[in-house]
């Protein structure tokens, strides 16, 4: 197969490293973040890693895990890294939901660190919300459905 | 409610600017893009301004119209912008699904021009 391009491994690996520190302890987040992050979470925007931290510390869940449904990665003409990853979570007892992140890495004195990271939920397909209480297992690949109801969502 | 900051004045007037172009069309879309721009379309990595328009234009539908659920900017440390969308689309008669993309802006002689773009359907939810 040959060896994924630079960008890739980084951006796979800092994805890895994200989500399971978020999912074990994400208090202990802080460390790939800086002074000029930014966090923009549902909409909110969040400046600095204190302000971050203390964001995604306070989040109401006790239990989160996050299934990868797929990642991609490129390098940027400033020689930073751009990963993308839609998946899906689960937050204590609530039904699973769809989500997808962004995070722009840059390289600071020889560590990736994150400057810039996006996070919504998947909540146009509000069906997700719904049908996804009887899904407890990770999502198969290859799978696509559409709801039929879809339409109506579309007709807001 | 103030001025909105202005990477979300470019963000956005970008974001508007390209699902116009895409769904009316996206033949015109190489304006947007350099020879240094990347696009990662479903999986598939595509280098350049030729080869993305190549690809953007051979996609196997006529119509297609995007609806827009949600975006966000943000100023990076390189004083470019960033863009991600999440919204629905639909191809021709096909069902309606959710996608989501990204954007990366750049100045370029006082011109926006986007040097990174990724694209997914929301291929993981289940009906």
């Amino acid at each position: 197969m040959g060896d994924k391009p630079i960008w890739e491994q980084i951006g796979s690996s800092f994805i890895q490293h994200y989500y399971q520190l978020f999912d074990n302890d994400r208090t202990q987040l802080g460390a790939i973040y800086i002074d000029a992050s930014c966090l923009t979470w549902e909409g909110q925007q969040f400046q600095g890693k204190a302000a971050i931290v203390e964001k995604l510390s306070s989040l109401p869940f006790q239990k989160i895990q996050h299934s990868i449904t797929a990642q991609d990665h490129q390098p940027t003409p400033d020689s930073c890294i751009i990963s993308m990853v839609v998946g899906q979570l689960k937050a204590d007892e609530d039904p699973i939901m769809g989500f997808h992140q962004m995070f722009l890495l840059k390289n600071i004195n020889d560590a990736w660190v994150c400057t810039n990271d996006m996070f919504r939920l998947t909540l146009h397909d509000l069906l997700s919300a719904r049908h996804s209480r009887c899904f407890l297992l990770p999502p198969l690949p290859n799978t696509i459905t559409t709801p039929p109801d879809a339409l109506n969502i579309m007709h807001k």
